[in-house]
């Protein structure tokens, strides 16, 4: 899609023409989809986060400033949506007991012939306070002190939810590398205590859940 | 260890960054926004029409009370005929709510003296027993005639009534406790054929007219959830209402009500809406989040568009007033550790006169003479900035109530 063709998508999105929308929906399926699969536990969750994004980005298009980027304002939308989703879900959370992971050397990322599945479904498998800050971190680039004002944590919260996360991703690509298959990386699900995560307030979850950019 | 780190997060962020066509596109997702996205439509549809609505409502409105209020033409004519049984009856006695009007002897307002017999004719008929709209009166006001003789120099009204004999010395006992009216009894012989009396009224008889209607007073008692936005309801918030209305008729149609209505109203703004003196270090809040308490006075106008049996539905318009109670007002920044302040108490709460437009709709229902219940949809649209932090704050609710009629002998 050229930038005009896509500037006259936007065009249409802003009077609410429903062609236009679904073009375009079309157009960044998979690219939304691809940021809310990484925060969700699995599809069916990723899809519901990703149309309450598109709701957003459909009724606040007017706010939509077309000099900058779109698609680096949609894909801050789908992360706004996936954290918002993760806050709402916030009261329980699950903290996995974690084996020892430490004596996981990284020489074993080396050479592995890991693809976009597999990488997928290890993050899916993170409890949701390790994948999100996990996310927010490795992958989107954001500080501790950041992901702590997103997420109304502590920067250490954030820090630990990091590091617990690491392990425990050492652990499923150490044991994806054992079981021949890449079918067992799944490991301590059959412990996991409900434990409450600790939020310092809720004072910043609106109705809307605000988009912040 | 830090290397180790960032290979792993490297091997994600790799792999992850580009899902490739991994998420095809899934018709039924889509079918799931657009759901999503007519619902929002209908709703915001609603919302976007209110205010056109509503100025077209309070548009009705003022031309209909231009109309209901307009200067009438010949009014003395109009108001002399309008004379009841109640006015002769309690004229001398009555005090209140009373309108004098002089009755000039001019050819054109003539009629309304005959028109005046004829009240007193009807109401001597109901005094004997019958109703007004029974047989009897009506033929006997058939059997009026219109002024035979009139002497405009003199400025007396000189009328002849046929039939009014039978009733005349009634008549007299009636009128004559009036001390403004002198009405004075003779036969002039103008008319021979008929026994004919008449009645002489002086050019400047003054008639004091009690209303007609009593005001119909009601007392309401109202709760309300409604929707708090600062410039939009896209953020809004619920806040809660519950208020005492106490309402006069002043006309068949027309309602002027006006009460007391606590408002807990909890909104967010964003940090451009919120003005403040203050200057806060190094970054600015990007949003707002307040909790007003405060007492809301209307002054409204109703007027009634349809009525039949138990059911009624009125438009009204007015201007409300805020007194503040409580203001308190939470800044939320970007960052986990502002620098600037997290919450704000006002301690000193203005008062804000009629500063504030409502607009409103009312269904209904009497369940009985005294009570009744009312379902009142309403629109509360800024016409100045409200409160400590000067913001244009509209809100929108549906006000249920319970209508208590004081005097329930009236037809409400």
């Amino acid at each position: 899609m050229t930038e005009a063709e896509l500037l006259q998508l936007i065009k249409g999105c802003v009077k609410q023409d429903r062609k236009c929308q679904k073009l375009l929906y079309k157009a960044f399926y998979g690219f939304s989809m691809g940021i809310c699969l990484r925060y969700a536990g699995n599809r069916d969750e990723a899809a519901e986060v990703m149309n309450q994004g598109f709701f957003k980005v459909f009724t606040h298009i007017g706010s939509y400033d077309p000099e900058r980027p779109f698609k680096a304002w949609l894909g801050k939308i789908m992360m706004n949506v996936s954290i918002d989703h993760y806050r709402a879900n916030l009261k329980m959370a699950y903290a996995e007991d974690l084996d020892n992971a430490e004596h996981i050397s990284d020489g074993i990322l080396a050479d592995k012939n890991l693809h976009y599945e597999d990488l997928l479904r290890m993050v899916q498998q993170l409890p949701q306070a390790y994948r999100t800050v996990f996310n927010l971190f490795a992958i989107e680039g954001y500080s501790h002190d950041e992901i702590a004002a997103m997420l109304n944590i502590n920067a250490g919260t954030s820090k630990s939810n990091l590091h617990k996360a690491r392990q425990k991703l050492k652990q499923m690509i150490f044991n994806a590398d054992s079981s021949a298959n890449g079918t067992g990386f799944s490991t301590g699900m059959d412990y996991a205590p409900v434990v409450a995560i600790k939020a310092v307030g809720m004072s910043g979850v609106f109705i809307n859940k605000g988009i912040r950019e | 260890m830090n290397s180790e780190k960032d290979n792993l997060d490297d091997l994600f962020k790799k792999g992850l960054e580009d899902p490739v066509e991994n998420s095809l596109y899934r018709d039924d997702d889509w079918g799931a926004l657009e759901k999503m996205l007519n619902k929002q439509q209908k709703r915001s549809g609603f919302i976007y029409w209110l205010p056109v609505l509503s100025a077209v409502a309070a548009l009705l409105l003022i031309f209909l009370g231009w109309w209901a209020f307009r200067p009438k033409t010949g009014g003395n004519i109009q108001n002399t005929a309008s004379i009841s049984h109640q006015q002769i009856k309690h004229t001398g006695t009555n005090g209140g709510a009373t309108r004098q009007i002089s009755v000039k002897a001019t050819i054109s307002q003539i009629t309304a003296i005959p028109a005046d017999v004829k009240n007193i004719g009807k109401n001597n008929r109901k005094n004997i027993g019958g109703l007004s709209s029974s047989a009897g009166a009506r033929r006997y006001t058939a059997g009026l005639q219109l002024p035979l003789a009139v002497n405009r120099q003199a400025t007396d009204l000189l009328t002849s009534v046929n039939g009014l004999n039978n009733f005349r010395d009634l008549t007299l006992i009636r009128l004559t406790q009036d001390s403004d009216i002198k009405i004075a009894a003779t036969s002039n012989g103008l008319s021979n054929k008929l026994s004919a009396n008449s009645i002489a009224a002086s050019n400047k008889v003054k008639i004091k007219q009690v209303s007609l209607t009593h005001p119909r007073l009601t007392l309401s008692i109202l709760a309300a959830p409604d929707l708090n936005g600062v410039g939009t309801f896209q953020q809004s918030k619920v806040g809660t209402n519950i208020g005492l209305l106490f309402s006069a008729g002043v006309s068949k149609k027309l309602t002027i009500s006006t009460g007391v209505i606590y408002s807990a109203k909890p909104y967010v703004t964003n940090f451009q809406d919120y003005h403040t003196a203050y200057q806060f270090p190094s970054t600015d809040p990007v949003n707002v989040t307040a909790d007003c308490r405060m007492l809301d006075i209307p002054i409204n106008i109703g007027y009634q568009v349809y009525a039949k049996q138990q059911n009624k539905i009125s438009i009204g318009t007015g201007l409300s007033s805020y007194l503040m109670l409580h203001q308190d007002y939470t800044f939320n920044y970007a960052t986990a550790y502002p620098a600037g302040p997290t919450n704000y108490t006002v301690k000193n709460n203005g008062n804000y006169y009629l500063g504030v437009l409502n607009l409103n709709a009312t269904y209904q229902r009497q369940l009985n003479s005294k009570f009744g219940i009312s379902i009142q949809p309403y629109l509360k649209l800024p016409l100045a900035e409200v409160g400590y932090a000067k913001v244009r704050l509209q809100t929108t609710g549906v006000a249920v109530g319970l209508t208590w009629n004081l005097n329930p002998s009236l037809k409400p």
